[in-house]
């Protein structure tokens, strides 16, 4: 085989394909961000509705805020929920991190998973497990009281709420600390250990301080979600007159017959402010706590400590936790939607019923919001997982001059509370005339989702890419693959567990997703959040509890597909 | 026809200038070795004419085909210029089979399923792998995925081949292996090639020439034979092997020959194809097997003799690895007889030795 006479290249196409493609993506992805943005920002500088035809800037709108009633209470609220539920997220997470994964603690694994459970659920189905059990005529309740007397506690207050957000979000803290306790060089606990420090003294001293960025990142992380919450404080802040951004938001924008758009907008306005201030503040953080803890970075798992007398206990205490904010709540719930009235004092087997469900799918409009759920979690998580995987290759593996700034447009919905992009594509579609119809279907909420999830999909599939070899494509490029080529049949297809990755948690998140739906849908587009709200509203805590049993069964069921098929991680 | 040249390349990363004015001509069929320490600018020449980076100055050009000029503005991204590169790290595509990934080239280029089909298994006989064709790159060895990797890009008949490092992966006895199997290749295939390494070994038994680069420029273009046997300076006879380094002053010249004293007052004779200024100081660079042991007595008409001091032995098997320290220079000796352990007698050649203007400090 002599080769002196070389082939020419492939025909390049006339016009270079990536240029559409790149183009299109970066202006689409710019375009889905900023939809609800300017509208909002807009609306805060405006006197008038932004709809009417004649209207002046104004800054009136933030002293009207200001003055109005009760707003300072409004704020001070929120950030007091916000800090509780920060430090109960933070104390039950670390701790937990510490017992489940440096610790010789009985059934310390399977203790570690169930513990995660609450991030898979949307905060809404646990408000009402947690209703549904200790609730003031909630099934833990009824026992107390019937054997001491009046229970002490009510959910019905800051500090209420702040315990059932913190144990939802307690898995956040949890998985930063373990992920830094496993990649902390184990060598350093050695020493300690072999310079004659005990268990807890080295815990304390050593393995605590290590964690520090984690907890600290974790923290404002939790800060954040905890600013943004929307369905805790719904369900209990509200009848108790307590009032926070969101609900204050969710009440003047969506309850009230004439919403106060200027308001609205403008309180809007201010959370996006404090929410990206946040965020840029995790970035920078995230910054100093990978200089930190890469430093030893080897994965070798460390020593476990032992607890020694303390070793059951400890067991009996965190089985007790796992039980009464993982188990019970979602157990009850599930419970509920069985029964037609659930109490300690009636026998369950007189109350065991399929009614629940069988209404449910009896009426049209409950029907339709699970399918809603479903499209639009599958197409449009579909989507989505597309949109993701386009980015990524863009970001990570294109000469694309703009790739900097699309990466940072792409990131930046994690600074867009769900509330906020609700009203935000609200007036967007609003104001854009034709989008008529788009406005009336769940494509708005596929479109709307799409925007707050990017971010989430990235997160899950930037670090893969990150670990495949850039020779791979430039192998491609070099024997003549143009940029689309490459990215089509090497980068994605090497990127497929990554994309179920992603697919899998774009998945649950549109599923659980109701902050942002409750301001964009209509009749015929309820999904399942919208469905569950109204029915609480309505009082049908049966139907509530179906439709939330449902809606957990079908994410538990995703998981449970994913990781038995694909064997792919959804955290860590 | 595929002859590259490259004329005043430059590559800059930041305020690092990394490929600094290299201008290199290799005729249609040669191969031609770039060889340095890393760092040196050997992989950014390479990545330049490959086009996975952007040069900063200069102009490329394959046969008629022009991959890059500075000054016109033109710069054709690598999917354009038909190049055939090795990686190091082979890249081959473990989602797909030997074959898929030695077709893809092929696909790209529109070929018939029936051609593709007999060019994909013709490439692998050539390189041996044919019965490999349906298993996966993880699969098969260090050795067999590079020369799939090969196989992958002779496919396509490339108007040049470059190869980056493609050995330095493999353990050392399939290093020789290949080595030989590649220079076999060579000369079968008769590509212009420009072949990437740091290994003098590589670059000195498969190469029609060699360019020797030091932090960024070309310090020295040549046959193996002038590399070897008359270095440019001492940084190159330093990287292709030569390793004592004598500091010295010209005490005498005569005739092609100088007398050199060393700082401790001993004297030696050299052969100097140009004269040395008389009291000049110098530096003259020895190969460890031009020198030995002198056997006892006067040194004979072909070298001098000079004491030195035993610094360090170590058995090797077979032969006896000697540190010697002459007059503050560090020499290092092969021998087959144990050394003495005190002062050694060391015959030195007068003709073979380099001599070099100034005291070397490449040689450190």
């Amino acid at each position: 085989m002599r080769t002196s006479v070389a082939e020419a290249p492939p025909t390049p196409s006339a016009f270079p394909r990536e240029i559409p493609i790149q183009y299109g993506t970066a202006i689409l992805v710019l375009v889905l961000v900023v939809a609800p943005l300017l509208p909002v920002l807009l609306q805060s500088l405006l006197d008038g509705a932004l709809y009417e035809d004649s209207y002046t800037f104004t800054l009136g709108n933030f002293a009207k805020l200001a003055r109005t009633d009760g707003f300072g209470q409004v704020l001070i609220n929120s950030v007091v929920l916000a800090g509780l539920t920060t430090l109960v997220a933070q104390g039950i997470g670390t701790l937990a991190a510490i017992l489940f994964g440096r610790t010789d603690l009985p059934l310390a694994r399977l203790m570690g998973e169930l513990f995660l459970w609450p991030l898979y659920l949307s905060a809404l189905v646990l408000s009402f497990g947690w209703y549904a059990v200790y609730g003031p005529a909630g099934y833990f309740t009824q026992i107390w009281d019937s054997l001491l007397g009046e229970a002490p506690w009510t959910l019905y207050s800051l500090g209420g709420m702040a315990v059932i957000a913190g144990v939802s979000q307690a898995p956040l803290a949890y998985i930063y600390c373990l992920s830094s306790a496993t990649i902390t060089d184990p060598s350093l606990e050695e020493a300690a250990r072999v310079s004659g420090s005990g268990t807890f003294r080295t815990l304390w001293r050593i393995t605590l301080p290590l964690m520090k960025p984690a907890i600290a990142y974790s923290a404002v992380l939790n800060f954040t979600v905890g600013l943004e919450l929307l369905s805790i404080p719904l369900i209990f802040g509200d009848p108790a007159g307590i009032t926070v951004l969101t609900t204050f938001l969710f009440n003047n924008g969506i309850s009230s017959p004439r919403p106060d758009h200027g308001l609205v907008a403008t309180a809007a306005a201010l959370m996006l402010v404090v929410v990206c201030f946040l965020v840029w503040l995790q970035g920078r953080m995230l910054g100093n706590t990978r200089r930190f803890i890469t430093l030893g970075g080897k994965a070798s798992r460390p020593r476990p400590f032992r607890l020694g007398v303390l070793r059951w206990p400890l067991f009996i205490l965190a089985a007790l936790y796992i039980l009464a904010a993982v188990i019970a709540p979602l157990a009850v719930l599930v419970l509920r939607a069985f029964t037609s009235f659930l109490s300690p004092m009636i026998p369950l087997g007189e109350v065991l019923t399929l009614a629940n469900f069988v209404t449910i799918f009896d009426y049209p409009v409950y029907a339709r919001s699970v399918w809603n759920s479903l499209i639009v979690s599958i197409v449009g998580g579909a989507l989505a997982t597309a949109l993701v995987g386009l980015i990524a290759v863009i970001v990570h593996r294109s000469e694309f001059r703009f790739r900097g700034a699309l990466s940072y447009l792409a990131l930046f919905p994690r600074a867009v509370p769900g509330v906020v992009a609700g009203i935000g594509f609200f007036y967007a579609f609003a104001l854009v005339p034709g989008l008529g119809s788009l406005r009336n279907s769940i494509w708005i909420l596929v479109i709307a989702f799409t925007m707050r999830f990017i971010p989430a999909g990235i997160g899950a599939v930037a670090p893969m890419l990150l670990q495949v070899s850039h020779d791979l494509d430039r192998a491609a490029r070099v024997q003549g693959a143009d940029w689309w080529t490459t990215s089509r049949s090497i980068m994605l297809p090497l990127m497929r567990p990554a994309l179920v990755g992603c697919f899998t948690i774009l998945f649950i998140s549109f599923f659980k997703e109701y902050a942002t739906a409750i301001f964009l849908f209509a009749p015929g587009s309820e999904v399942i959040g919208t469905t569950l709200l109204q029915l609480w509203v309505q009082g049908e805590v049966g139907l509530v509890a179906a439709l939330a049993t449902i809606q957990v069964a079908v994410i538990a069921l995703c998981i449970a597909a994913v990781r038995g098929i694909f064997g792919v991680k959804l955290h860590g | 026809m595929a002859e590259l040249v490259i004329e005043g390349l430059t590559k800059r990363f930041g305020g690092v200038t990394a490929v600094d004015d290299v201008s290199l001509h290799v005729a249609d069929g040669e191969f031609v070795t770039l060889l340095g320490p890393s760092g040196c600018g050997k992989s950014t020449t390479l990545a330049a004419v490959a086009g996975l980076d952007r040069a900063d100055g200069g102009r490329i050009t394959v046969g008629d085909r022009v991959y890059f000029d500075a000054a016109r503005g033109i710069y054709l991204p690598p999917e354009a210029r038909s190049c055939g590169l090795v990686f190091q790290s082979y890249a081959l595509w473990p989602h797909m089979t030997v074959f898929d990934n030695v077709v893809f080239p092929l696909t790209l280029r529109k070929v018939s399923a029936a051609d593709r089909r007999r060019r994909v298994m013709e490439v692998l006989e050539l390189v041996e792998m044919a019965p490999y064709a349906a298993r996966y790159p993880h699969e098969l060895s260090g050795g067999q995925q590079q020369r799939v990797a090969l196989a992958r890009t002779l496919v396509y008949h490339p108007a040049i081949l470059l190869l980056d490092e493609p050995l330095s992966n493999l353990d050392a006895k399939l290093r020789d292996r290949a080595r030989a199997w590649l220079a076999e290749l060579r000369t079968r295939l008769h590509l212009t090639t420009i072949y990437v390494t740091h290994d003098q070994i590589e670059a000195l038994s498969l190469s029609d020439r060699i360019v020797v680069m030091n932090g960024g420029r070309i310090a020295q273009i040549g046959t193996p034979q002038d590399i070897y046997e008359r270095p440019a300076d001492p940084f190159v006879a330093d990287f292709i092997g030569t390793t004592n380094f004598l500091p010295a002053r010209v005490a005498g010249a005569s005739a092609g020959r100088a007398q050199l004293e060393l700082d401790d007052g001993q004297r030696l004779e050299v052969v100097a194809a140009r004269p040395a200024e008389v009291g000049s100081r110098v530096t003259i660079a020895f190969r460890p097997e031009q020198m030995h042991v002198a056997p006892p007595g006067p040194a004979d008409a072909a070298g001098s003799v000079l004491n030195t001091r035993v610094t360090s032995r170590s058995y090797v098997g077979g032969n006896w690895q000697v540190g010697l320290d002459l007059a503050g220079a560090v020499l290092r000796l092969e021998t087959r007889q144990p050394p003495p352990e005190d002062v050694l007698r060391l015959w030195l050649p007068h003709a073979g030795g380099i001599l070099f203007r100034g005291v070397a400090d490449a040689a450190a």
